[in-house]
């Protein structure tokens, strides 16, 4: 848009002559200033996110009764205990352990809604299925907790035997649940835009649906449906409420869907709503905890945006 | 190639097996849905200490308008003299403290017709406490087993009162009021703060900035910064906002850390908006000399209000049901009173429904699940206007 310096044309004495009259230009550059620091408002976050992580990090790592070494090896995570041990593994294992059992709910049945939504339901139908889904995406996460504690883990409970109260089942199903419109919505996106001819061109070869669909269409769309996946993924791992209410507060280094586990985002919570003292210890040890959780989530973003400008460059 | 009808069976069971996960997330929504509606009503044992006065349903709903007249009903009942009843209501202090251990509901008490208004007291000795499929079950032998003094009642928890009522360690008198007004606070602060600022930041990337390695990377931290976990705000405003700007766990810290989570989402969807104004309109004022900004507010903005409007709709959406941060930044889990400002403690639907699950009593459960009706209720009223909004938008652009 070149239309800068336009600004003379309505009715104004023609004594001032200039394209802009200088109050006016003042008034341009005020507000183009303005929009600008609003703009920079959203890097302002990421800077004090990044500088509140590493400063606390940084003074956790440097405490004598913590070692990096420590930190990444041992098997022990006891914070909040008298005696102290720093091994973030029991945390990772529980994160990954619910994560991986939403995600075994949420993968398939997020891309076969996709393969319906996109290849099957008329569009009238689409648009109503994927309100449906957005709205089941948008319950908060408080609620889906208040779901997995009170009535799926009871109901797990009648025919499970040895499953805790608090356990990483649970809320990996509900969990699941929670990121399968995520996957669903951004994957059918991924397929509708494959173009037409190329499915075209399948059934010209005589290809039948199923062929056409999984074939075709799939492997077209595939790096946006790893995008959502990779996206759901970050989600997951990041999900707060659903394992603080659900899947309990005990670090554990186990692989066992039935046990009660912490997780890193439920270690967070409980270690900021006790009553430890600001500057303490424990305290510091749940900054170093979201540091983790923010650069691992940091890299799931990467990736996401690495394949979908990939997929973008594919087909416009 | 496959014989026609094997192939034409693998197609059904192809359709069938996608159609299959689409269901099965409804399902689990309407199972969600279902399980808090029925958790609102509970099947409960209760040995009255108050006077046991109680009224027929349609006495009950005449009543319903009218505090004072129950309250003289249930003082005379349990002894008092009309001069001490007068006393008692004229005082402001002693008559807050009779609502906060009183209430009036709707109950199906065994004796005689089904549906009565009873009057409840805090005192009041709960025996036990079914879930309404249970409840509804066994009620024979409920029945059957009352001891002398025990009344089997149909407790409704999401009542009239439940709006009014205020924060109380017993699960019966424990209302939504502070969370309620909590939360209205914090959406409208969210809105003062977060649209100017997610509005302006879409329209400087869209209208003013020019492409540069700058930016470039506004762009991509934008795209982070919705990645980021939520409960990681939490700890930048429990250390920016509570700790260093010394505002303490109020009002105003949340609104400005969820502020900050919402940004994006109103930057994003106010970016689609703007972009979907076809460039003719700006070229048309532009012909007309209009300057930069008066394009931009004069033009642009309107045409792309709906758009917005659907984005700051979803983003405060968001706002009301995070609760992760919230936690963070040290809001009280038990607030007696109303906030009165910003600068007030708060608590908020979410985090108040998050408290009550979380509380000894198992019947506290019934709480949150009348307090999860009514913020579900209002998301979906957001949402339906969102929805709304996003197709009249639809079919201008």
């Amino acid at each position: 848009m070149s239309a800068k310096g336009l600004g003379a044309g309505r009715a104004r004495p023609a004594a001032r002559g200039l394209v802009l009259g200088p109050a006016e230009r003042r008034r341009e550059q005020l507000v183009r200033l303005l929009l600008g620091t609003a703009a920079w408002v959203t890097v302002l976050t990421t800077v004090a996110v990044v500088f509140v992580l590493a400063r606390e990090t940084l003074a956790f790592f440097r405490d004598p009764l913590v070692s990096v070494v420590e930190f990444f090896t041992s098997d022990t995570w006891t914070p909040l205990f008298v005696d102290k041990h720093f091994g973030i593994a029991p945390l990772l294992s529980g994160t990954l352990l619910v994560t991986l059992i939403a995600m075994l709910v949420g993968v398939p049945l997020g891309i076969g809604s996709a393969i319906y939504l996109s290849e099957f339901a008329a569009p009238a139908v689409r648009r109503r299925l994927q309100g449906a889904l957005e709205l089941l995406a948008g319950i908060p996460t408080v609620v889906l907790g208040y779901f997995a504690l009170l009535f799926v883990t009871p109901w797990l409970q009648s025919f499970i035997p040895g499953l805790k109260l608090f356990n990483a089942l649970s809320a990996g199903l509900v969990m699941g649940f929670m990121i399968m419109p995520v996957i669903s919505s951004l994957s059918a996106d991924a397929m509708q835009a494959v173009p037409v001819a190329l499915r075209e061109a399948g059934y010209g070869l005589g290809a039948s649906k199923l062929d056409v669909t999984l074939k075709v269409v799939v492997p077209a769309a595939l790096s946006g449906i790893l995008a959502a996946v990779i996206l759901a993924f970050s989600r997951a791992v990041g999900e707060t409420m659903i394992v603080t209410l659900a899947a309990g507060q005990r670090p554990l280094l186990t692989l066992d869907p039935r046990e009660t586990i912490a997780t890193m985002t439920s270690f967070i919570v409980q270690a900021a709503t006790g009553d430890q003292p600001a500057g303490s210890l424990a305290v510091r040890s749940l900054y170093a905890v979201a540091a983790t959780l923010f650069v691992i989530t940091f890299l799931l973003n990467l990736a996401t945006q690495a394949l979908v400008r990939r997929f973008g460059e594919r087909y416009e | 190639m496959t014989a026609p009808g094997a192939r034409r069976l693998r197609g059904r069971l192809f359709h069938l097996a996608v159609l299959v996960p689409t269901l099965l997330g409804l399902a689990v929504l309407l199972a969600l849905i279902f399980d808090v509606l029925t958790d609102t009503v509970s099947w409960q044992v209760v040995e009255p200490r108050g006077s046991g006065v109680s009224f027929s349903f349609w006495e009950g709903i005449s009543l319903a308008g009218s505090w004072e007249r129950v309250a003289r009903l249930e003082l005379a009942a349990r002894g008092e003299s009309a001069v001490a009843i007068d006393e008692l209501l004229s005082d402001p202090e002693e008559r807050r403290k009779f609502a906060a251990r009183n209430r009036v509901e709707l109950m199906w008490s065994v004796d005689g017709r089904p549906l009565r208004w009873v009057v409840s007291t805090t005192r009041d000795r709960l025996v036990a406490d079914f879930s309404l499929a249970r409840g509804l079950r066994e009620r024979s032998t409920h029945r059957a087993s009352l001891e002398s003094g025990e009344h089997l009642y149909l407790n409704p928890w999401l009542d009239a009162s439940f709006f009014t009522r205020r924060a109380s360690r017993s699960p019966a008198m424990a209302g939504l009021a502070p969370a309620l007004v909590g939360s209205l606070w914090l959406i409208v602060l969210v809105i003062l703060i977060a649209v100017p600022l997610g509005v302006a930041a879409a329209v400087y990337l869209e209208e003013y900035s020019q492409e540069s390695r700058l930016t470039r990377l506004l762009e991509v931290n934008l795209r982070n910064l919705a990645g980021v976990p939520s409960i990681v705000y939490g700890l930048l405003g429990l250390s920016v906002f509570v700790r260093f700007m010394r505002l303490g766990p109020v009002i105003l810290s949340a609104a400005l850390t969820l502020s900050l989570l919402v940004v994006p989402v109103v930057i994003i969807a106010s970016r689609e908006a703007i972009r979907a104004v076809p460039s003719t309109l700006r070229q048309a004022a532009y012909g007309l000399g209009a300057t930069r900004s008066q394009v931009t507010f004069g033009v642009v903005l309107p045409a792309a209000r709906s758009g917005i409007v659907t984005g700051v709709i979803l983003a405060v959406a968001r706002a009301l049901g995070e609760t992760a941060p919230l936690l963070l930044l040290g809001a009280a889990v038990f607030v007696p009173g109303l906030p009165k400002g910003p600068l007030s403690e708060y608590t908020v639907l979410p985090l108040q429904i998050y408290s009550w699950v979380g509380e000894n009593k198992p019947e506290f459960a019934h709480a949150a699940s009348a307090g999860i009706v009514v913020m579900l209720a209002v998301l979906v009223l957001f949402y339906g206007v969102a929805f709304r909004l996003r197709r009249v938008f639809g079919r201008q652009a």
